[in-house]
């Protein structure tokens, strides 16, 4: 958790990249730019950037970005990669339809 | 709520071991897959395994999978498949999305074996088709009988992408150049060595800086880096591929010990988020645990053993297998996967650099940069103080220069032929007392294809070589081509002398080709005339 949780460091301001338009979250179409403002917004947990902006929310549940995404903090906090936090995982794991989410078989013993 | 005494969550290589062990010792036991076929990653691998016997070396990937189903099967394991778990929760239930409806099972184990995902790398135009990973080309190669592209390039030069590598030309595809951002190729050296022979060129701190192409890949431009892994200006180069494959690495899928409440570390020697685990995979809840690459990246010989350890962990755990028999059994486990440990490409020596092998032989520097040994390296290699030359009649070459856990050579030579000893990592040595009769077995042995067997005396002025050939179609006996050096550079014509396919060559044809004398220690490969095959 560390220094992370300081909100009120100074990460400097955003400055654009010319590389910015890559697109990193592929599910949402989340660019490079768009995660890089985020976290000058204030958003230093990958579990922000998600709600933020939904980078990781999407069809694969953050399984090719999750990583590309908390390197990119840590590169904009100055920290190193290992120290952020992955996001939170809970159910369900993976995409599940609501009709069959709905669909629970409630047998008791 | 159906119970179960144990939960398998994977059926891949560790799953299904883990499975099997707890089933033979009594347990009720249920694995989950959300795939529609079991095996995980077996499948896809139509390569010969390395290790020891107890390790099933020598044996294609797909073969110890259909194995291992068999097995489970007859130890009355429940494998169900399009079953994926979504979660679990307190007391060891389990969600699972069967077809259209979420079912609930309760266990009193859990091992959690899921495997990993592929990462990914960014660079302009990474989210065009055609960008796939190393993975997705196996699949639908080696599962689907799709061919992923007509030319190639690859990222990444770990055993992942020299194996893809060399199974997209098996294939039939174009492998254009092999790439990597580091200083050294990251895998075994023999299977670089098969890349590198076809002619295929290794371009070692390069890497990807962009993807041409509007609605699909059309080329790659790729640039020299410095230290700092940026990419030099001016040294950019350009392929014209329709494919470019990703093979950079893999990241545990460990979601759902995470999800469980398990301690975690970010651990990068081991892929990234892993559980913390105590021997036997246990992770801090007890009866709960991790088995194969989700608490931490190998590859499918000690996910295996990892599985069998956690399956009877978890027997042990319920009382279905008695602690003295228990330790028993694992010791046998624990000294197979340390062997598998040992070595220049061990878990613990990842990225270190080797000057010297074992032996004290100064490590070939151009097999780590361009993939094949050069002349000097030959000198140091092959005549080597601790093994007698043979210079007359047929005789083993073994290219086998670093200390990987390997002797399935040993055992394939009957006359005694090959010696490696009791450390499964020493190099092979040739024992020129004992006599070849050149029957190939120790070619075919070789999972690293790096045996070949060569007759200066062949005839007057020319030698023959015997070389492993696993491409189709298979030459002829009399077939003309051209013989290739160890980097690929065309040699002089060859004539195709001898063909040998046989049931204990598992699949490896054993090609002997007629070369001039001069270059019986320079020519490793063939390569059929354009138009003759099959024309």
């Amino acid at each position: 958790m560390k220094s992370i949780n300081d909100r009120s460091q100074n990460i400097g301001s955003f400055v654009s990249q010319a590389d910015d338009t890559i697109i990193i979250c592929r599910c949402e179409e989340i660019t490079k730019g768009e995660i890089r403002q985020a976290i000058h917004d204030g958003m230093f947990t990958v579990n922000e950037i998600r709600r933020y902006l939904r980078a990781g929310m999407g069809l694969c549940q953050g399984q090719t970005c999750g990583k590309l995404v908390k390197n990119l903090i840590a590169r904009e906090l100055c920290v190193i990669p290992d120290q952020l936090d992955p996001a939170t995982s809970r159910s369900p794991m993976r995409p599940v339809e609501m009709k069959v989410l709905g669909n629970e078989e409630v047998t008791h013993v | 709520m159906k119970r179960y005494d144990l939960i398998v969550v994977g059926a891949g290589p560790a799953g299904l071991s883990a499975a099997i062990e707890a089933a033979r010792c009594g347990m009720k036991v249920a694995v989950f897959d959300e795939n529609a076929k079991p095996g995980g990653q077996l499948f896809k691998q139509i390569h010969k395994f390395f290790g020891s016997k107890e390790h099933q070396a020598k044996i294609r990937g797909y073969k110890i999978g259909e194995t291992l189903l068999a097995e489970a099967d007859e130890s009355g394991v429940e494998v169900f498949l399009n079953a994926t778990v979504a979660g679990i929760y307190l007391d060891k239930e389990v969600l699972v999305q069967i077809g259209e409806a979420m079912t609930h099972f309760k266990a009193d184990t859990i091992i959690i074996a899921t495997g990993a995902a592929e990462n990914m790398v960014t660079f302009d135009g990474w989210t065009l088709p055609g960008v796939i990973g190393a993975g997705a080309a196996q699949t639908m190669m080696n599962l689907y009988g799709i061919k992923p592209g007509q030319r190639v390039l690859m990222l990444g030069s770990g055993n992942v992408g020299l194996v893809v590598s060399f199974q997209l030309m098996q294939a039939g595809c174009e492998v254009v150049a092999l790439v990597d951002a580091a200083p050294r190729i990251g895998g075994y050296g023999v299977h670089a060595a098969k890349i590198a022979r076809s002619g295929v060129p290794f371009y070692l701190s390069h890497t990807i800086t962009k993807a041409d192409g509007t609605d699909c890949v059309t080329g790659v431009t790729i640039a020299e880096v410095d230290e700092a892994f940026t990419p030099i200006p001016g040294t950019e180069k350009h392929f014209d591929v329709d494919t470019i494959c990703l093979a950079v690495g893999l990241s545990p899928m460990s979601q759902l010990l995470k999800m469980a409440g398990c301690n975690m570390v970010d651990d990068p020697r081991r892929g990234g988020q892993v559980p913390l685990v105590s021997e036997n995979g246990q992770t801090s809840i007890p009866g709960l645990f991790a088995a194969g690459d989700v608490s931490g990246i190998e590859e499918a010989s000690s996910a295996m053993i990892g599985g069998r350890m956690s399956g009877l962990a978890a027997a042990a755990y319920l009382g279905f297998l008695s602690e003295q028999d228990k330790d028993k059994r694992l010791a046998d486990l624990e000294i197979a996967l340390d062997s598998l440990h040992q070595g220049m490409f061990a878990p613990g020596s990842k990225g270190q650099a080797f000057a010297k092998t074992d032996e004290g032989i100064a490590v070939s520097q151009s097999l780590l940069k361009k993939g094949y040994l050069d002349d000097t390296d030959l000198e140091r290699f092959f005549h080597r103080s601790d093994q007698t030359d043979k210079k007359s009649g047929i005789h083993p070459v073994i290219e086998c220069t670093q200390n990987i856990p390997c002797n399935p050579c040993q055992d394939a030579c009957t006359r005694g032929c090959i010696k490696i000893g009791k450390t499964i990592t020493a190099l092979p040595r040739i024992d020129a007392a004992n006599s070849c009769t050149g029957c190939g077995l120790c070619i075919a042995s070789c999972s690293g294809q790096a045996i070949f067997l060569v007759d200066e005396d062949y005839a007057p002025g020319y030698a023959s070589i015997t070389l492993p050939y696993e491409f189709l179609p298979l030459p002829q006996k009399g077939q003309l081509g051209t013989a290739l050096s160890r980097s690929g550079q065309p040699l002089s014509t060859a004539e195709i002398i001898d063909v040998r396919s046989a049931k204990a060559f598992d699949h490896t044809t054993l090609v002997t080709i007629k070369v001039p004398v001069a270059q019986a220690m320079t020519a490793r490969f063939f390569k059929p005339a354009t138009h003759a095959a099959g024309q």
